[in-house]
């Protein structure tokens, strides 16, 4: 193995100038738990009354940062959730009173209903097909119908205004400082353990590239619904210390205009860093508390120029400018090494079925346009099928039909002996498929290494705390890594790799899900002649030693005659020949399809 | 019963005229303009404008139009352009977009409630009822809208090439299309329609700075719905306006509100083609 993958004892955690993260985070998690216990005293009432309340707005918006910020979805919706919680305490205290008991079930309806509104919100949102702008306009709707809710809750909800003169928590204003103050303090740590972990990292994969984590057997909308709920949770708590802390509740405290500015003091602060949305949210608040009283209209005007240039101008928001100043310093030094393990694949012999794929009479219209019709074959293990036709023949729909099983109008597909039914591709991929696309689709913003563990997510559940030093893969896997030279360059970031590099390494992440049948749509279009000889070797090598079924797309018959053990001929929606490489290629049929022209014409020319 | 029905298919007329522009942003360029609704309050102080200088109401629309249209062009060459790559950032910057213009709009004309006097006043009697004759021109006026879309889509240079970049729009360059310019066209066409519709409503209700944002959720959601159809628009504006207003007059007006936003999420959840291909 290269000497960088053994730089470091597995033992130590990478270092960020002498110190490691997990370090540099202790103390400057220490730092600001002293500073918030201190502060009161030194601060004059008015400013501290302003804090308190920014502490708990920022905590709703470090959740908007990890729904949109880590995960890609731009949410307008953290708003409900915290009005949520906002409003069940000033209910639950103005209808029964304070008292212990009563705050039990405030915190206890807070959760429930904040859990409920946020599955219906996560089902509504993320299916397989939707997108993010749906997304996104699904969050706007949401805190709006909880305000035209609250207004026509009539003296329940306080209706526009509100409910107010309820008894509440009775602390002093500087521990209600202190309470808020180290609640955040928590939250962001938390936050920042777990984005940073493994975990994290699947997170990002899934804001980069849905749809390479659904061919890798990963169920998006599910995570992305356990991500909406988690969150809904942490901000409907901060509404519920805001109201606790306030003894006020408003429509406003729920409303989208409160949810587009917590998602204006992310992307100000900095999205995608936690950090960023909480400067954003503190300065956002008190900033708004100064001025808006003496230039109302003037302070909206500002918030909204500086959304606008900072979106134009500075993506990364304060805390990226801050970081690319400070570049050289920080994490991008930080990179870690991870060490491949070989895993002992159960392989081949002990898998019961030896028929990969089975396609009965399927079929593809759209209206009265049919894209396939009729196809129907068989491909057993060890077998290296290709699939060739003219461009418009159905290859990649055929390809889309075995690997989605709401693509095909017509007939049954089974895979590795299951039956695909109507399954999403990440179920099917879990019946042992695995589907490499023909233009390579990594994600950019990981490491070779990072892209490889969220491929390994089914087999090793990531951790939610740390980054995993050990990287364990399939022996294929690692031959791919070490014949295309990745194997050196784990700690790359994928987006800087060369085309044929990234087309190896999707590969890899591919056979990480140790499949049994392979699906790869034109894996050789543009690669040099070298990469491509490359490719051809581990396939070979897949099929004669794994036992694994490969069903490949190609367009270079030269390949295709050196590597298959069988091709078939697609022609307008229909299989036009299936057998042995000889009979293909000699066939007078293969001929007037490629060229267009009648046999007889075709052999004509010289 | 019949006043019912009136009102749905003026509702829907009203609901046609404000989603056109987004539509046909959103099919040309595949992003919301949040912006949307600041550019038909541009409209509605526009008309009000109008009638303060005591302008005629025919006059007044071509001018609104036009002060959208320029807007929307400034806006595309300035902000959107740069965001092609980062869809979701489009949508924050315009919504930027939207809080200044919402303040501008405050800043010269003040926060409060302004009226603009219809320009077809009274009723016209339909045997057993007398309907609010204003509310009628808004049919009228979708018609045009339509046919004029069409017309521009199926008839001109332009619209040939707007609707090449809707299917395809790398091919449509590769043929010679200049797709920076439909997209231009288009978005200014699109703020144009916003501002137009902000001048149609005004009479029906009144000009504030916030009067364009209790429309952009139901254009947001009926554009989701249509799927970037004019004819699905059409549709989806009957269908879903019709029930807003039944459920407006017989359940209560809160629920008709909110009824266009949760019908079109579920369809959308069911059918998740929506009524693009209905």
């Amino acid at each position: 193995m290269p000497d960088t993958q053994q730089a470091s004892p597995a033992a130590a955690p990478p270092m960020i100038g002498g110190f490691s993260p997990v370090l540099s985070l202790a103390a400057a998690a220490l730092l600001m738990v002293g500073i918030v216990v201190v502060a009161p005293s030194f601060l004059d009432t008015y400013l501290v009354n302003i804090l308190i309340r920014a502490f708990f707005v920022a905590i709703a918006a470090v959740t908007v940062d990890i729904m949109w910020g880590y995960s890609g979805t731009l949410t307008f919706g953290q708003s409900a959730f915290f009005g949520i919680g906002v409003y069940a305490l000033a209910i639950t205290f103005t209808e029964y009173g304070f008292g212990t008991w009563q705050a039990l079930m405030a915190l206890g309806v807070t959760l429930t209903i904040t859990a409920a509104v946020a599955a219906l919100t996560g089902w509504l949102s993320f299916y397989p097909g939707s997108t993010p702008l749906y997304a996104s306009i699904v969050s706007l709707v949401v805190p709006i119908v909880l305000v035209q809710i609250l207004y026509s809750g009539g003296t329940f909800t306080g209706s526009s205004s509100g409910l107010v003169g309820f008894e509440s928590f009775d602390l002093s204003f500087e521990d209600w400082f202190r309470l808020a103050g180290l609640s955040l303090i928590a939250v962001a740590v938390v936050a920042l353990i777990i984005m940073r972990s493994d975990t994290g990292r699947l997170l990002t994969a899934l804001r980069d590239n849905d749809a390479r984590c659904t061919y890798l057997g990963i169920d998006t909308s599910r995570m992305r619904i356990i991500v909406l709920i988690l969150t809904a949770l942490v901000a409907s708590l901060a509404g519920f210390g805001y109201a606790a802390f306030g003894a006020v509740a408003a429509p406003e405290n729920a409303s989208f205009t409160f949810g587009t500015r917590l998602i204006i003091m992310v992307a100000l602060g900095g999205r995608g860093t936690i950090i960023g949305a909480i400067v954003g949210a503190l300065s956002i608040e008190v900033a708004s508390a100064y001025l808006s009283g003496s230039l109302p209209y003037v302070w909206e005007l500002i918030i909204g120029v500086a959304l606008i240039t900072v979106i134009l101008a500075f993506p990364d928001g304060l805390v990226g400018v801050i970081r690319k100043l400070v570049r050289g310093l920080h994490r991008f030094q930080a990179t870690e090494t991870v060490r491949l393990r070989p895993l002992t694949v159960s392989t081949a012999a002990d898998k019961t079925s030896e028929m990969a794929i089975e396609v009965r009479e399927l079929g593809k219209h759209f209206g009265s346009l049919s894209v396939l019709d009729g196809v129907q074959f068989k491909a057993h293990r060890a077998e290296l099928l290709s699939l060739v036709g003219p461009n418009g023949a159905g290859k990649t729909t055929l390809i889309r039909c075995l690997s989605d099983g709401r693509e095909r109008s017509t007939g049954h597909v089974a895979i590795a002996g299951q039956p695909i039914d109507y399954l999403p591709p990440d179920r099917i991929v879990r019946f042992g498929l695995g589907r490499k696309f023909q233009t390579a689709s990594v994600f950019e913003p990981l490491t070779v290494a990072e892209c490889l563990r969220v491929a390994r997510t089914h087999h090793a559940p990531p951790s939610l705390t740390s980054t995993s030093t050990f990287l364990d893969l399939p022996a294929a896997a690692i031959a791919v890594l070490e014949r295309s030279g990745l194997g050196e360059r784990l700690s790359e970031e994928a987006r800087n790799l060369s085309h044929g590099l990234k087309q190896a390494l999707e590969l890899a992440m591919v056979l990480a899900l140790e499949p049994e049948v392979l699906l790869l749509d034109e894996p050789t279009a543009g690669l040099t002649r070298a990469e491509r000889q490359g490719f051809a070797d581990i396939l070979t090598t897949l099929v004669s030693r794994d036992r694994l079924c490969i069903l490949l797309v190609e367009h270079d018959l030269d390949f295709v005659r050196e590597i298959s053990s069988r091709i078939i001929v697609l022609h307008q929606g229909r299989i036009a020949l299936d057998g042995s490489v000889d009979e293909v290629v000699n066939s007078a049929l293969v001929r007037e399809i490629y060229t267009g022209q009648p046999s007889s014409a075709a052999e004509a020319r010289p | 019963m019949l006043t019912v029905a009136l009102d749905a298919v003026t509702t829907a007329a009203l609901l046609f005229i404000i989603s056109s522009g987004l539509l046909i942003v959103f099919g040309v360029m595949k992003i919301i303009n949040f912006a949307h609704a600041a550019f038909v309050t541009v409209g509605g102080y526009a008309a009000l404008v109008g009638a303060w200088l005591g302008l005629p109401w025919l006059l007044v629309l071509p001018l609104a139009f036009a002060a959208g249209a320029v807007c929307g062009g400034l806006t595309e060459a300035i902000i959107v352009r740069r965001l092609y790559q980062r869809p979701l950032d489009a949508i924050l910057a315009t919504w930027g977009l939207g809080i200044v213009i919402g303040q501008l709009v405050t800043l010269v004309f003040g926060r409060e409630v302004q009226f603009v006097q219809a320009p077809i006043t009274g009723t016209v009697d339909l045997g057993s009822l007398d309907y609010s004759a204003y509310r009628l021109v808004m049919i009228a006026a979708a018609v045009v809208v339509a046919v004029v879309f069409t017309g521009l889509l199926g008839g001109t240079r332009l619209g040939l090439s707007t609707r090449a970049v809707i299917m395809n729009e790398m091919l449509a360059q590769g043929l010679g299309v200049n797709s920076a310019r439909v997209r231009l066209v288009t978005f200014a066409i699109g703020s144009g329609l916003a501002a137009l519709s902000g001048a149609l409503i005004t009479p029906l209700s009144s000009v504030d700075p916030n009067m364009g944002l209790p429309w952009l959720i139901s254009a947001f959601m009926l554009v989701m719905v249509s799927g970037g159809s004019l004819l699905a628009l059409a549709v989806s504006c009957l269908v879903l306006g019709g029930c807003q207003v039944i459920v407006s007059t017989f359940v209560n007006p809160i629920l008709g509100g909110l009824t266009i936003a949760i019908l079109a999420a579920i369809v959308l959840r069911i059918r998740p083609e929506g009524f693009a291909r209905a």
